[in-house]
């Protein structure tokens, strides 16, 4: 069984577990507007980038643009996406829309980047869980056949983020339970329902690793069965967000 | 914000500077090994995270370095979500964040850009609404 804690050294929660399985699952199956196969390499490519001269080298120069080349891939993503995937596993802060507004016109559509966000970020998550606690990495899953769905929500427009989103009051029909049935959701909640499944993703880790997206809004708040408090939830949160200069 | 509000809520002071100054006491119970711990994680090589866990777990119990260990990697996550959709941040916590941020430093960060720069007048109204956070999150959460 993939992601079995219950073989570790530490007493991990079952919804651990659980989240981390559902996610695998779902990173095999043929996604909005990537196959499986593309889907599974994307997340290789996320663990590729950890050791990718080519990001190191970016990473200390003053602007990421000053140094050209391509990124080493196995050849199952076009070259704009494996761009992608390194750009925001390895440096992130320096994302910028005209860069995003670049990587459309190379042919990666605003749908796809945003699928390909949410696999970088879930697997950057995921693997960042495993370090934290001294365990080896889960293999990737084997992809699924099948192709991508195609699907656009019809009610996604242009917004204040570089890629349309989902409004709240607009998550109707098959996006009705996107946002937990919260009357007002938060950006962050929001980035990513250009690819709704990519928002369900999210609301399941985060209710596993953090705390239900219900009452994230609500400080004090603590969730059953923690063994933190709700501040010492939070100094964990801004420490580690401060580390990666996230102003949001 | 959710750390200072946290605290409010518990009628504790917490100072949130601790999370953009590990030398901060931040008030928080274990918060100094909580930072460490978080700090290792995102900047320590193999061997400092270890020593971090290890530490992390004799102050508070394997089962709160775990869900440390989770916390920790979520926010790996939300940043890249926020860094590469570029939002913003929801206006009135722009509006009421403007001391907290200046206090933070974090206005120098390079997403900063993403946020459009909040009027003197209004900057000056968030600082002496700052009590009515709270009441904002419960609004932002749909409970209003």
């Amino acid at each position: 069984m993939v992601f079995s804690y219950s073989d570790s050294v530490y007493p991990i929660r079952a919804d651990f577990g659980e989240a981390h399985r559902a996610y695998w699952h779902e990173l095999a199956r043929p996604g909005c507007w990537w196959n499986g196969a593309e889907r599974v390499a994307i997340a290789a490519a996320v663990r590729s980038a950890r050791d990718c001269g080519l990001c190191a080298e970016r990473k200390q120069a003053l602007s990421p643009n000053a140094v050209q080349g391509e990124h080493a891939h196995a050849g199952v993503l076009p070259t704009v996406a494996v761009e992608a995937v390194h750009r925001i596993t390895s440096d992130p802060s320096r994302l910028s829309k005209a860069w995003v507004d670049g990587l459309a016109k190379q042919g990666l559509s605003d749908a796809a980047y945003v699928e390909t966000v949410g696999i970088v970020v879930a697997v950057v998550s995921i693997d960042s869980f495993h370090r934290n606690l001294g365990l080896p990495l889960e293999p990737l899953p084997k992809p699924e056949g099948g192709e991508p769905s195609g699907y656009r929500p019809p009610s996604a427009e242009p917004g204040e983020a570089w890629v349309p989103w989902i409004r709240p009051e607009k998550a109707s029909g098959s996006e009705t339970d996107l946002y937990f049935g919260m009357a007002r959701v938060p950006h962050v909640g929001m980035a990513m329902s250009l690819v709704p499944d990519a928002v369900r993703s999210m609301g399941r880790l985060s209710e596993a690793q953090y705390i239900a997206p219900a009452i994230v809004a609500m400080p004090g708040r603590n969730q059953p069965g923690r063994a933190l408090e709700r501040a010492q939830i939070e100094l964990v949160a801004g420490r580690v967000s401060a580390l990666n200069e996230c102003f949001y | 914000m959710l750390l200072r509000e946290s605290g409010a809520m518990e009628g504790r002071v917490f100072d949130p500077r601790a999370v953009t100054d590990a030398s901060v006491a931040s008030g928080v119970p274990f918060g100094e090994e909580l930072v460490a711990f978080a700090s290792a994680s995102v900047t320590g090589s193999e061997a400092e995270l270890a020593q971090h866990r290890e530490a992390l777990e004799a102050a508070m119990g394997v089962e709160a370095m775990v869900d440390a260990a989770g916390v920790a990697a979520n926010f790996e996550r939300m940043v890249r979500i926020a860094d590469a959709t570029g939002i913003p941040l929801d206006k009135p916590v722009a509006v009421f964040t403007v001391g907290l941020r200046q206090e933070l430093g974090i206005d120098a960060f390079g997403a900063a850009r993403n946020t459009p720069k909040v009027g003197a007048l209004l900057a000056a109204l968030g600082r002496l609404g700052q009590p009515l956070a709270r009441r904002l999150m419960a609004h932002y959460a749909g409970r209003s």
